[in-house]
């Protein structure tokens, strides 16, 4: 039977031949030490490194000359003010995510940050610290460019195994071509119909990944452990992307869409008595007995985030 | 979300960085009837009745959204 290891013993005689050795062993070395450098550049290069290049990295705007319909509606969705209201201010202030200035922040000091604005994970510590002044000195107006996105559901979130692919976008179905100049294809997504694209963020708990873990979101396992158990079979989309719908209702800033929608989804029955209750022998009472009955058609609890 | 403490005390806290033991879950559950009974004694005298039963959503304390309000008046007759 033959060995399957060999043993292999080199001896060189002449100096030219070891010359030459040394030259393609440090040649190899040399190639495999570039690679290694431009594996590292490319890493780095996914890094934003300043706030401004993480803001025109997904600046979005270029979508709208194309789905004018669908920005509109997303720029009415809270995904399009997702770290605004958040009381990130009072966090950064006191409590364990508080920090003696914004030069002091990094990314740690943003848990919320994971759903909020999930494209900080390709920027640097030094990207938080600006955006902790951002924060800290109320500039709404710069507050209002750092949003869940299109690039963020369509690129960033497309796909379910591994890293998105650079130049291509992912959607509901495929489109050989996309006219942009950076983002030339579409790929149709594995996940972006089921309920998992939404339940990413919109969560399961506590966040046991972080120094400070945060119990923000529960409504995606609201959605696992009671709804679908109980016989639900709609998904998120279904019921909040109707019709691709990018608003994705309810939208807290229309309150009279809000109030009609949580109407519809949590219809009252209410029953009213109206008598003399008897206390004692002698002593009568009047009492109003009022019974009420909510049945909730929704896919979660209700409240929950 | 129910209705949580910090776990260190039993004091119900708000905000996502602070809930953590949950004790009560008052939330609505879907396909679950969620019902309550309210028994309310009035003043000796009073025969008639109206009642105002107002189902709001609080956003935050002080964001208040309206959902329903049923309103019904009723009274005790006088044999």
């Amino acid at each position: 039977m033959k060995p399957l290891i060999g043993i292999f013993k080199f001896s060189y005689r002449t100096s030219v031949k070891r010359g030459f050795i040394t030259i393609a062993l440090g040649l190899g070395f040399l190639s495999v030490f570039i690679y290694a450098l431009s594996a590292l550049g490319q890493t780095s290069g996914r890094q934003a490194q300043s706030l401004k290049e993480l803001i025109d990295r997904y600046d979005t705007s270029r979508c709208r000359e194309c789905h004018e319909e669908i920005y509109a509606q997303w720029e009415k969705s809270h995904h399009a003010r997702s770290i605004m209201d958040i009381l990130m201010d009072d966090y950064l202030k006191k409590g364990v995510l508080s920090v003696r200035s914004a030069g002091d922040a990094t990314k740690k000091n943003f848990p919320c940050f994971k759903c909020h604005l999930p494209q900080i994970e390709n920027a640097t510590d030094k990207v938080a610290s600006e955006i902790a002044a951002v924060i800290l000195k109320n500039d709404k107006a710069t507050m209002k460019k750092l949003n869940i996105n299109c690039l963020v559901c369509h690129h960033d979130h497309g796909v379910v195994h591994g890293l998105p692919k650079d130049g291509v976008l992912y959607g509901t179905s495929a489109d050989k071509e996309h006219p942009d100049t950076k983002y030339k294809s579409v790929i149709k997504s594995p996940v972006m119909k089921r309920p998992a694209m939404c339940g990413r963020c919109h969560g399961l708990g506590p966040n046991y990944e972080f120094e400070h873990p945060v119990q923000c979101a529960t409504l995606y396992g609201s959605y696992l452990h009671a709804y679908v158990p109980s016989g639900g079979e709609k998904t998120c989309q279904q019921c909040h992307m109707e019709k691709a719908d990018h608003t994705c209702p309810p939208n807290f800033q229309d309150r009279k869409q809000t109030s009609a929608r949580l109407s519809r989804a949590l219809p009252l029955d209410v029953r009213v008595m109206f008598y003399l209750s008897q206390y004692t022998p002698e002593k009568y009472v009047p009492t109003v007995v009022v019974s009420t009955r909510i049945q909730s058609k929704a896919g979660h609890r209700i409240p929950d985030g | 979300m129910p209705q949580s403490t910090n776990s260190l005390n039993e004091v119900m806290v708000y905000g996502p960085t602070n809930k953590f033991g949950i004790f009560r879950d008052t939330s609505i559950q879907p396909f679950s009837a969620k019902e309550e009974t309210f028994e309310v004694p009035v003043p000796e005298g009073v025969r008639r009745i109206k009642v105002l039963v107002d189902l709001s959503y609080q956003l935050r304390p002080g964001d208040v959204y309206p959902i329903h309000q049923v309103y019904r008046e009723i009274q005790i007759n006088k044999d």
